[in-house]
């Protein structure tokens, strides 16, 4: 557990570092401006959270000030975290008080990569420290004993044994309680854990809820206690630290094609392939940028996950931003599947159907995955809803009706109809021209109209076949009949969705398909749209 | 008058000549030839050809006639067509519509779509997409002018389909001109239809007019029609306006009577 109570103030000192101290910031709060976090300047200087601003302006005439950005702060915290993952798989950031400050890392299994847990934690507190940050930490084999010991007995590294010794001698803050909950322990006299511990329970839950007993439980490793890491997990990667940063790209992708082939020979050994490649570029100022690209098929060929990430590293050109350099890359696999040993690079044999899935994994990589698409058709009469356009990564056919029929259908269709107008009107019928994009067209052949109704199940409305009967006078003596039972929903209009398209072609061979948008009345003009264009 | 032998030292050095420079010799389009009879050739891959129409509401027509093409490359080894559009034309242009590709005969899942933010990208996914063996023809459908789009762009692309033997279908729009390296340039325009069996009024089996402005076929002129095996020149222009009342099987009044029939019926 690391906890940098300071997160605050040291962020925005780092981001603007002429920032004066001390440094205080303040938020609206009950319509006062009120002090959200100080530094450590401020805090000599008598300045307390909570504050209301103009006191602590009289206080310390030379305070420097600013408004607190929660969001920011969270975000940047969040990166923060994220950059963690280069000391262990799973970091979490705990929310309980405040969502920044306190950072959980789980080092089960990690520790002996840098010399032991002592010696992990003070590398961990050192690099933070020569950033700028205040920093408190401590290790203890459950998430709550770990966080009341990083703030108030930090630098220790507990063994289960000795976890209730130290626990019991801290103040009952901390055990993540409500300021409530703390108010009433003190009005009791009980200052420490340890007092807390021995009392009965039954008489402490009803007064304190349950919540004080899951605390005092989960600080005690009693109860399990989950963090959610920001990360997924992925078993299998590779990584490479580099003794100075590196800040070139193509030095990075070069890094890449490495790392796809310690993947590649890893995958092969365990007989498998993944569909989803992620690049974490760990940068030196505590970022991390991570980069995605996915597969068609199961994959393990290095040469084709490195060009995947070439690809994808165009489309980032503007925002791609090293600041001052990256210290660690990392790529690893998710989406894991056995595949069997195939021969890879020049001599492989591969089928039409591979080749066009790698064209596509390449194309979406650069172009974005909705970029790439292939048609999925649907069984639908209405025309935009039969087709769908969906990525060719993950589109596959779809086996068709036997007896698919469908009438003759454009070429081409505009995603949204068109309006047409129409200056010489037939009754009930198609108008002998029409007017679209300020070009006039004599319909000379036309077929149809070929009527297409609403799918009224689809549109949330109510069909009504039968009117419903009205309710009948009760007759004296007999009960009322209970009304028929009416869904609460709009009925359904066909006029206004129903359409009549009509296949008409011009002088000059044009051919369009245009509809009529409901039914034909005679006192209202019809209204036409122009929907695709024939070849 | 050269005698034969020099005149087969003189090939052999005009190829070892386009060998050298990496550009398809100048018999190249006859070279991809796979069938010519008198009428329309059976154009075989690694050739870019342009196809122009005047006007952009053409555009069905002309993407008609570049997928009619693309569907004869189609084999079980190269298997999908591309095509490309920008993505902010597609209202002006219209996309390609599946049940409309079942209705020409195309599977529409032989048809990859690709739709790109800017002419850069389009012009390297259609590069990307020819150098796949997968391929059999790429279709761009480009409705702006691009300064992207210049002689040398068309050149990368003519070698590029030349080397990998799949075709590049251009599809412009407008009357402007650019230099360029394509193979066979047309200049496509409708044709209004053929008649339709038992329905005069209606519009039949779909026409075009192609002229071969660049390229080097036996003729420049051809009045396409489209059947189910393929493209079939048809003799001549159909008189305009014609086809209004008369042909049909039955007598007008009776139609109309039957339909009156079944509306009392229904």
């Amino acid at each position: 557990m690391l906890s940098l109570p300071l997160w605050p103030t040291d962020y925005y000192k780092r981001a603007d570092p002429s920032l004066g101290t001390p440094l205080v910031l303040y938020e609206r709060i009950k319509g006062g401006l009120r002090l959200s976090a100080i530094d450590a300047a401020a805090r000599l200087a008598g300045l307390k959270i909570g504050q209301n601003l103009a006191d602590a302006r009289a206080m310390v005439p030379e305070l420097s000030v600013l408004e607190m950005d929660r969001g920011m702060l969270e975000s940047g915290f969040a990166e923060f975290a994220d950059w963690h993952s280069n000391a262990s798989p799973l970091v979490a950031v705990m929310r309980d008080a405040e969502g920044f400050g306190d950072l959980v890392l789980d080092i089960t299994g990690v520790s002996h990569l840098f010399g032991g847990e002592s010696a992990m934690l003070e590398t961990l507190l050192e690099r933070l420290r020569v950033l700028g940050y205040s920093v408190a930490g401590a290790i203890a084999p459950s998430i709550g004993a770990a966080w009341g010991i990083s703030h108030f007995a930090p630098g220790h590294v507990v063994a289960r044994p000795e976890l209730s010794e130290i626990l019991d001698r801290l103040p009952i803050a901390a055990l993540r309680l409500n300021p409530q909950q703390l108010a009433g322990l003190s009005q009791m006299g009980l200052t420490h854990v340890g007092s807390l511990r021995t009392r009965p329970r039954k008489p402490l839950q009803a007064r304190f809820g349950v919540s004080l007993l899951d605390r005092l439980d989960q600080a005690y490793g009693d109860i399990e206690e989950r963090m959610s890491p920001r990360l997924p997990v992925a078993e299998r990667y590779a990584e490479r630290k580099f003794a100075d940063p590196i800040g070139l790209l193509d030095d990075v992708l070069m890094t890449t094609h490495d790392l796809a082939v310690q993947l590649a020979v890893r995958l092969e050994a365990e007989g498998l392939g993944g569909q989803a490649f992620h690049l974490f570029l760990y940068r030196v100022d505590h970022k991390v940028m991570a980069l995605s690209v996915n597969s068609a098929r199961l994959t393990r060929d290095p040469f084709h996950i490195a060009k995947l990430f070439s690809n994808r590293s165009e489309r980032l050109s503007g925002e791609y931003d090293l600041g001052f350099g990256i210290d660690m890359i990392r790529l690893a696999v998710s989406s894991v599947s056995p595949l069997e040993g195939v021969q890879l690079g020049n001599f492989s044999h591969q089928g039409a159907a591979e080749d066009l899935d790698q064209l596509s994994d390449r194309m979406s990589s650069r172009l974005g995955a909705m970029a790439v698409l292939k048609t999925q058709l649907l069984a639908s009469h209405i025309p935009e809803r039969a087709a769908r356009l969906g990525p060719a990564l993950v589109a596959r056919a779809a086996p068709r009706p036997a007896n698919w029929h469908m009438p003759l259908r454009p070429l081409r269709l505009l995603p949204v109809p068109e309006h047409v107008a129409i200056n010489a009107e037939v009754p009930e019928g198609l108008p002998a021209s029409m007017i679209w994009r300020r070009d006039r067209y004599r319909i000379e052949k036309a077929s149809g109209p070929e009527r297409l109704g609403a799918e009224w199940w689809r549109t949330g409305q109510r069909l009504e076949l039968v009117p419903v009967p009205p309710p009948k006078p009760v007759e004296p003596g007999q009960k009322a009949e209970p009304p028929a039972f009416v869904p609460d929903l709009v009925p359904f209009d066909p006029d206004a969705t129903t359409r009549d398209y009509y296949i008409v072609e011009d002088g000059s061979g044009r051919r369009f398909w245009i509809y009529r948008q409901g039914f034909h009345r005679p006192d209202e003009p019809a209204v036409w749209f122009l929907h695709g264009l024939f070849a | 008058m050269p005698t034969p032998d020099r005149q087969q030292r003189l090939a052999a050095l005009r190829d070892a000549i386009a060998n050298i420079e990496r550009k398809p010799a100048l018999a190249e389009t006859r070279a991809r030839l796979i069938g010519q009879g008198d009428g329309f050739p059976v154009l075989g891959g690694g050739l870019l050809q342009e196809v122009f129409t005047d006007e952009k509401r053409n555009a069905g027509a002309i993407l008609g006639f570049a997928l009619g093409q693309a569907k004869g490359l189609l084999t079980p080894e190269r298997l999908a067509v591309i095509f490309l559009q920008l993505a902010d034309e597609g209202q002006k242009l219209g996309l390609p519509y599946g049940p409309g590709l079942l209705s020409f005969g195309l599977d529409p899942d032989a048809l990859v779509l690709v739709r790109t933010a800017s002419m850069h990208d389009l012009l390297w996914a259609v590069e990307e997409a020819i150098a796949c063996r997968a391929v059999a023809g790429v279709v761009a459908d480009i409705g702006s002018h691009s300064k992207l789009l210049d002689f040398t762009a068309s050149r990368r692309l003519s070698l590029r389909a030349a080397a990998t033997g799949g075709s590049i279908f251009l599809l412009r729009y407008g009357e402007n001109r650019e230099a360029s390296a394509a193979h066979l340039r047309w200049r496509l325009s409708p044709l209004q239809s053929g008649r339709r069996r038992y329905d005069a009024k209606a519009p039949g089996p779909l026409r075009w007019k192609a002229h071969l402005e660049k390229g080097n076929l036996h003729r420049t002129e051809f009045l396409l029609g489209w059947t189910d095996h393929g493209f079939a020149t048809i003799a001549d222009e159909p008189t305009t306006g014609a086809g209004f009342g008369h042909g049909t099987p039955l007598p007008r009044a009776l139609p109309a009577a039957v339909a009156d029939r079944l509306l009392q019926a229904g």
